[in-house]
């Protein structure tokens, strides 16, 4: 595509985008078709997806199972006080969620932009 | 003590419920309409209505008394049930939304096409949803106590009849709106008394609650005993008693002497300031390093803490996308996307939520060690507001608490009894309305019975056995049959016959009195560490020596899925409603908690 070339007209509509439109039909039908093309789609939008989940699983699994075996391994993190308190009531008391809880809009955010790439490449040929 | 301000409390909660859902019923009648409001909840409300039916008896009572008993590693749970959703967010909200299965029962029929299985899969869900209701009920029986005294079998009585009777006579039904509603009256009813009591109460620095042991009363204590306990003396302690103590009715001043003494149920004993609190049989008294410690100990014994604890996160992080009363709420998303983001709020109400069961934790040990002696940390929830404040602003709190107490059960215990009245009358005694109705009756009657047995247990221990069970059966059958495209039926029939089978026993060899030390305290008490390995395994070893079994269709089955709803082919969409779907639209009048 060069610069030149005018922007593609977007036409607004009521309706939602529906399955119909004309401009997925062909590439989409490769999808539903049997061979090895578009069985190659599938698992390839497949492991995209798994990918951007793992990425999400990783960290929070990594930090639901390694602060447990941290305290004990290391005794005296279990007893640790910060700003008067237990340090065990501050992470399980409220302290573990935000980055949970990030971790999930994240996931979110990725997800939907991976999906929408995928869209574009079945326009797109 | 009958507080008429509780009774309102409650009898508000019930009344503000069967009326919204009478309204609801009335605007979603058809199965149409089930469609057009599905499509209309947006995320935030449909995510707080998720919240109002997850968070349940558990999260609202046990896991503040748990923790208070069994010391901060009881934490764990709630960090499970909240994580639960990150790992149900990632894989498997929105194939599920765009597979366009109901319940799982359809799901394992749709995604591998055999009824066998499909019969299994409700034999669970009745199996799960059980586990789960006895704890509601035993909720529901400590709530009442704690308002109006008397025995714990009254309120279990009271809950299972309400639901029951609403369910039959199809007056209360999971509609979202009550849903949500639910959970903001729970977050309200324990962070407003949570807040008051940090603020205006005059407990030790939180921080003592690490080096002050609760073991003697700092003041004058008054100790109710609902359930008889036996006392272990210590040291000789003059008490002003009320009632039956070692056989003999006692009515002012008594010595207890140093040995064991039997308090019976119903009797009251005061401890003078400065008097050592009697140790209790069968109930843990943990060290202060102990109780701070962040591994969890079961039973309140240092007993293999570390796979103790990755047991419980197992179970629960697992488990939460196995429950069956759940599941069905995510079809009222819109699509695949918007089931992401309601599963992310979701995730983001609940660890707001479980901030505040941690505070009434420490909270209770610091002000309340009289729970201990009586056995009756469960309650801490209930009792704090009370002790907080004689006044009418005590009043006031404890009928907060009560009333959303009492909404965790009715929307838990009717979102389960729907599910499994559902799946009986649906796969087993026939559909219609009838039989429908005469499940819920036959379901709610068993169901009441049975919580009147299992007084004795921990509301959390029991919720987390439901989770051990969920996490062994339906979490390999959802993850795999997502995910893995070789999953044939003869592998996860095999799965959940050997997940569930070995989940159920070690949990009601708990339940029943075995394996009470060592390792098989653990193995047994938190089966989920090698139950959900096993079954998992089975899946894929049977899978693999059957390829034969692998459903024809099996690349449209993983585009029903995966595909985004905007590439669709129309025929794929009307596909997306098979069966599965026809057949929750068939059922949809007979009461099945459906979309609305």
């Amino acid at each position: 595509m060069t610069i030149s070339e005018p922007p593609p007209r977007e036409v607004v509509r009521a309706a939602p985008r529906r399955p119909s439109d004309r401009s997925l039909t062909p590439m989409r039908d490769d999808l539903y078709e049997p061979d090895a093309y578009g069985q190659e789609l599938l698992s390839s939008l497949m492991r995209a997806q798994a990918g951007v989940s793992l990425a999400v699983l990783l960290p929070a699994i990594s930090l639901l199972v390694l602060y447990p075996l941290l305290t004990v391994l290391l005794p005296r993190l279990a007893g640790l006080q910060v700003l008067g308190l237990p340090l065990t009531l501050i992470v399980l008391g409220g302290g573990i969620y935000p980055p949970l809880v990030l971790l999930g809009y994240w996931y979110v955010r990725r997800a939907e932009r991976l999906e929408q790439r995928f869209v574009e490449l079945l326009k797109e040929q | 003590m009958t507080e008429p301000a509780t009774i309102a409390a409650i009898a508000a909660v019930t009344v503000i419920t069967a009326v919204i859902s009478a309204r609801g019923i009335r605007i979603a009648r058809t199965p149409a309409d089930f469609m057009v409001a599905a499509r209309q909840v947006p995320s935030f409300l449909n995510a707080s209505a998720i919240s109002g039916e997850y968070l349940s008896a558990a999260s609202f009572l046990g896991i503040a008394g748990l923790a208070m008993l069994e010391g901060l590693g009881a934490l764990w749970y709630a960090v499970g049930y909240a994580a639960g959703y990150l790992v149900l967010l990632v894989a498997v909200a929105a194939p599920l939304r765009r597979f366009g299965a109901y319940t799982i029962p359809d799901f394992a029929e749709g995604r591998l096409d055999s009824s066998l299985l499909r019969r299994a899969a409700t034999g669970i869900v009745l199996i799960i949803c059980g586990f789960y209701l006895l704890p509601q009920l035993k909720g529901a029986g400590l709530t009442l106590q704690v308002a109006f005294g008397g025995p714990e079998w009254i309120g279990v009585i009271v809950l299972g009849a309400i639901v029951t009777l609403g369910i039959a006579s199809g007056g209360m039904k999971g509609i979202t709106f009550v849903q949500a509603f639910q959970y903001w009256l729970k977050i309200t009813a324990l962070a407003v008394p949570a807040i008051f009591l940090v603020m205006v109460l005059h407990h030790p620095p939180i921080g003592s609650v690490s080096n002050s042991a609760p073991n003697f009363f700092d003041q004058r204590t008054t100790i109710e005993f609902p359930q008889t306990e036996q006392l272990t003396v210590g040291r000789a302690v003059q008490v002003d008693a009320v009632g039956q103590v070692d056989g003999v009715v006692r009515h002012g001043r008594l010595t207890l002497t140093p040995g064991t003494h039997a308090v019976s149920s119903g009797a009251t004993l005061i401890f003078p300031t400065g008097s050592k609190a009697p140790e209790v049989e069968g109930s843990p008294s943990l060290t202060e390093q102990e109780w701070t410690s962040p591994l969890l100990h079961l039973g309140g014994a240092p007993n293999h803490p570390l796979a103790a604890t990755y047991g419980i996160l197992l179970a629960t992080v697992l488990g939460a996308m196995g429950l069956p009363h759940i599941l069905v709420r995510f079809y009222t998303n819109r699509d695949g996307q918007a089931a992401r983001r309601t599963t992310a709020f979701v995730l983001l109400l609940l660890a707001c939520f479980y901030v505040f069961p941690a505070i009434f934790a420490v909270l209770g040990r610091l002000e309340a060690p009289g729970l201990y002696v009586s056995g009756q940390t469960d309650s801490v929830v209930l009792v704090l507001p009370r002790l907080a404040s004689a006044g009418i602003l005590g009043t006031v709190l404890g009928a907060l608490v009560a009333a959303g107490a009492f909404a965790a059960f009715l929307s838990t215990s009717s979102g389960l009894l729907i599910s499994m009245s559902g799946a009986l009358s649906h796969d087993i005694m026939g559909r219609g309305v009838r039989a429908f109705r005469s499940s819920a009756i036959a379901i709610g009657i068993v169901m009441t019975v049975v919580g009147i047995f299992v007084a004795s247990i921990s509301i959390n221990v029991l919720v987390g056995w439901a989770f051990a069970i969920a996490a062994s059966t339906f979490c390999p059958l959802l993850l795999l049959g997502i995910w893995w495209r070789r999953l044939t039926w003869v592998g996860a029939l095999g799965g959940l016959a050997l997940g569930g089978s070995t989940s159920s026993i070690a949990v009601i060899l708990t339940m029943v009195g075995i394996g009470k030390t060592g390792w098989p305290a653990v193995l047994l008490g938190e089966p989920a560490i090698w139950t959900v390995p096993l079954s998992f395994l089975t899946m894929v070893c049977l899978s693999l020596a059957t390829p034969r079994a692998l459903p024809h269709d099996v690349t449209q089955k993983l585009l029903a899925l995966h595909l985004p709803e905007r590439v669709r082919p129309p025929a794929a969409r009307r596909s997306e409603l098979g069966p599965s779907a026809t057949s929750l639209l068939a059922t949809g009048a007979s009461g099945r908690t459906s979309p609305r």
